[in-house]
């Protein structure tokens, strides 16, 4: 009787959880879209998230993607790159004039303008700032950035809503170099500066009086490994069109969610309005579902400017004396890889069909640099095994791999990084195109400190990631496309740069020294032809990006660059 | 009494010292280094300067002498990742961790030892059901438990779905604040407490089982003492002896359990930390953290063997000796 009454218990229990359950998926706005009003709200908050904490607040030394987000919702620069047009547009400063030699900007600054603190901004501010990025002791990573022609940039200030920047040498960039120029507090700073400690000011114990900022929101605290509360700053600048200040919104809470499938999940139940990053390919059908439910809103963004990449170490001296580096140095056989593959089913395979093909690390999503005659490898099995037949690479023992006269195979281990679905499914679609050429790939996934490492250090064989970028212009790009460069990953430290590479080389610092737009954009069109043809990197498909966030956030315009969607915070509003 | 407790405690000083010491050359000498969290692209000034800051430059015993000499004086050195002393974040995450692993092991006991007297004394369909389920909590890991409790919550809504606090608590006073972190707790509480029950349930019950066949209660028994007052009053103290003995061990569990735990639930304690500092190899982090680990441990054998000097006679007498 006992278990009788028991089972009766258990199943009631189990009854009205699943129907509890059914009812919390289950919303009456299904179907219904969004219906916006038409003017902002303002007040409230939004919650946004991330996975990392931030490593410091001082935007000199911060090179990580979270010190880019607190740039851009906190601080302010004289121009910035808009992430919709993709074009510069005045910002702290209100206009400028450039010398007929482009070698000079005299930026006019805003009337008015007051630190978070409510001290007036003034172009002493930007003199101290360039000061404080190129001074040793202080070690910004921007020093880079600004330099052009080995030189870096100065400036000075005629008066204090006048900046005179002076470029050393012609840029390529020009202006849209200074987006990088987060402007300091001089007050705040001077001292830390002239006592040579700048580098450990503005980490993130120090209390947030001690900070001014010029950007939209301000930092009032720091949890660590929880949060990041940021208030609305309330000597902000910008005004809305109708004259009203911004932000709209009183505060942002980042919250620091260390694993991605947990974040979606929190998405999904509204605890969190915005993400940073797009959605993942695996992501994007329990977010169209949420949408259904009328909890997300779901768009795409477009074509992303970043591409997974394949390469081979091109180095010699990692290769040692394994007789494999004489077919991989040779273009014909990254040839024959990009002729095997099929791109539109590596596409459906790889990102569920929300992806196109490409041949070139220009995407389509880049509007700005892509080139759409980019010569291309259109899929062909039989050719890849002419070519590689050409170059003494054939099946002489039949067991279906390829091998050189001598008997050396193309097998290969290729790394990539754990975790990561699409890299492993990328890899494992790579290796089962390639089978039918003879080529044998060895996927091996690794932790991403190791990975970073074996980079760095040219311990690999073969690898497949990604690269992260925060502008279009390749002259950001630049310790990539050099063969100097810090980032030129498939050989790195190439003391002995192949014609075609020196080519580049050249190519790329012309690129950088010619104001021209135009004369740009056909030296670039160049360096994408020579990368082509010889195939030092080997891409496949650009994927589609989406968005979500939570459908009560108004004025949300998803960029393909990160921060997707907090890069015009200051026009975000809930309701 | 007394020279037992100096013993654990010097015992816990030992493993203390093992463990960060081992954790920190560990990490020194496993391939990659906290640069790497610099990315691909990093300038090589920036690498030296970090390499130098945290002496990845001297050979890995003489960067542990040099901290070891430092965390005497309670200097544990700085975090790579968060770019201050070790001390006050570990301080910290370790609190949450202890509030977290204290109601994790609360729910454990009080859940896994009762239905163990239940399963280890009777056959019945109750019984059953109870293996049932702990045979399903013990085969679930913790990764899956704690996201499928997350799934459930986030599709629910009765429970948040992670972090220790709300973004609604923000301006909140302290007790707002307190029923804020105790909303928070149940579910990754639950994730580590699940398991952690199933295991008390079964050595519960196989210790109640052999307790209820040994002589002295089978006299009782004989002396007509009711099946309950048996229970109780006379065999379930003796059948302690075995779960006092793993509860230091169950400790050390949690622990390790909350690196999983606390990642997924986004619960800022000692494991989520670990977990990230052993990802970055930020190394100072982790050696402060597997010493804070090891204190741990070393707490709960020590509250194991109290628990057991209480429960056993014998090893009183013993100690006593």
């Amino acid at each position: 009787m006992k278990v009788r009454i028991l089972g009766i218990a258990i199943t009631a229990a189990i009854l009205v959880v699943g129907f509890t359950f059914w009812r919390s998926t289950t919303n009456p706005n299904v179907g219904k879209s969004a219906n916006f009003a038409a003017a902002q709200h303002r007040g409230g908050q939004i919650v946004t998230s991330g996975r990392a904490a931030p490593r410091t607040f001082n935007r000199l030394l911060g090179q990580d993607q979270l010190s880019f987000v607190l740039g851009v919702v906190t601080q302010g620069h004289l121009v910035r790159v808009n992430y919709e047009t993709f074009e510069v547009e005045p910002w702290l400063a209100e206009k400028w004039d450039t010398s007929p030699d482009g070698l000079t900007y005299t930026f006019h600054l805003r009337q008015g303008l007051t630190w978070s603190d409510g001290v007036p901004f003034t172009a002493d501010d930007v003199v101290f700032t360039l000061q404080a990025i190129f001074d040793p002791k202080t070690g910004s990573y921007i020093s880079d950035v600004l330099t052009v022609g080995g030189k870096p940039i100065t400036a000075d200030a005629p008066d204090p809503s006048t900046v005179v920047v002076h470029f050393p040498a012609p840029s390529g960039p020009g202006v849209r170099l200074l987006e990088t120029l987060w402007v300091l507090p001089k007050h705040k700073l001077e001292a830390a500066l002239k006592a040579g400690t700048l580098a450990q000011a503005w980490s993130t114990d120090t209390p947030p009086s001690e900070m001014a900022f010029m950007g939209p929101f301000v930092i009032k605290e720091y949890v660590p490994n929880q949060r990041i509360i940021l208030d609305r700053n309330p000597h902000y600048w910008r005004k809305a069109a109708d004259g009203t200040p911004l932000p709209y919104v009183d505060r942002i809470v980042y919250e620091i969610i260390p694993d991605q499938d947990a974040e979606l999940l929190r998405l999904q139940a509204g605890e969190i309005d915005l993400t940073q990053s797009e959605l993942r390919p695996d992501d994007y059908v329990p977010a169209k579902r949420a949408e259904d439910q009328g909890k997300l809103k779901v768009t795409e963004i477009g074509l992303s400017p970043m591409a997974d990449a394949f390469w081979f170490n091109l180095k010699p001296e990692a290769w040692k004396s394994d007789a494999r580096f004489a077919f991989v140095q040779k273009k014909e056989f990254r040839q024959a890889i990009s002729y095997a593959v099929d791109r539109e089913k590596f596409a459906e395979n790889v990102y569920l069909g929300a992806a196109v093909p490409i041949w070139g690390p220009v995407t389509p999503g880049n509007t700005q640099w892509f080139w759409p005659d980019l010569p291309r490898y259109t899929h062909d099995v039989n050719k890849a095994k002419d070519i590689l037949k050409s170059i003494g690479l054939e099946d002489r023992n039949g067991n279906g791999i390829v091998e050189d006269a001598q008997g050396h195979e193309a097998r290969f281990t290729v790394v990539t990084q754990r975790g990561v679905g699409w890299y492993e499914r990328g890899l494992a679609e790579l290796r089962s195109q390639l089978a039918p050429i003879g080529i044998a790939l060895e996927p091996a996934t690794i932790e991403n400190a190791t990975l970073n490492q074996r980079l760095v250090k040219s311990d690999y064989e073969a690898m497949y990631m990604r690269f992260g970028t925060t502008d279009l212009d390749p002259a950001s790009e630049l310790d990539m496309w050099l063969t100097t460069g810090d980032a030129h990953f498939w050989h790195m430290g190439d003391t002995r740069p192949e014609a075609w590479e020196t080519q580049i080389d050249a190519l790329m610092k012309q690129n950088i020294a010619t104001a021209d737009q135009g004369r740009r954009k056909e030296q670039f069109k160049q360096v994408q032809r020579i990368f082509s043809d010889n195939l030092p990197v080997l891409y496949f498909v650009a994927p589609r990006m989406y968005y979500a966030y939570n459908v009560r956030v108004e004025g949300v315009k998803p960029s393909v660059l990160r921060p997707v969607a907090l890069w015009n915070a200051d026009m975000l509003s809930v309701r | 009494m007394i020279r037992f407790l100096l013993r654990r405690l010097a015992f816990a000083l030992l493993l203390v010292i093992a463990v960060s010491s081992a954790a920190l050359l560990l990490t020194r000498l496993a391939p990659g280094d906290l640069t790497s969290e610099l990315g691909p692209r990093a300038r090589p000034e920036d690498v030296a300067r970090a390499r130098e800051r945290f002496d990845l430059n001297r050979n890995p015993l003489a960067q542990l002498g040099g901290w070891a000499a430092r965390a005497a004086r309670l200097d544990f050195g700085d975090s790579f990742l968060y770019d201050r002393p070790v001390s006050p974040l570990i301080r910290r995450a370790a609190g949450n961790t202890a509030v977290l692993a204290a109601t994790a092991l609360a729910i454990a006991t009080f859940l896994g030892i009762p239905l163990g007297v239940v399963t280890g004394s009777r056959s019945s369909a109750l019984a059953a059901c109870i293996r049932g389920a702990s045979l399903v909590c013990l085969s679930i890991p913790p990764l899956l438990a704690s996201l499928l409790l997350v799934f459930l919550a986030s599709r629910t809504g009765w429970l948040p779905s992670g972090g220790m606090t709300s973004v609604a608590a923000i301006d909140a006073g302290w007790p707002a604040w307190l029923l804020d972190v105790a909303r928070h707790l149940p579910l990754p509480a639950l994730a580590l407490a699940l398991p952690l029950a199933a295991t008390f349930e079964r050595l519960q019950a196989q210790a109640m089982t052999e307790t209820i066949h040994q002589p002295f209660v089978v006299a009782a028994l004989a002396r007509g003492v009711t099946w309950r007052r048996l229970l109780i009053d006379h065999a379930w103290r003796p059948s302690l002896r075995s779960m006092c003995a793993i509860y230091g061990l169950a400790i050390g569990a949690l622990l390790s359990g909350s690196f999983v735990v606390e990642y997924v639930t986004a619960w800022p304690g000692l494991g989520r930390l670990m977990y990230e500092a052993l990802r970055a190899r930020d190394i100072y982090l982790v050696a402060g953290c597997a010493a804070m680990g090891g204190i741990f441990l070393a707490f709960g054998s020590l509250v194991s063997d109290l628990l057991l000097f209480a429960a056993d006679p014998r090893v009183r007498e013993g100690s006593g000796k």
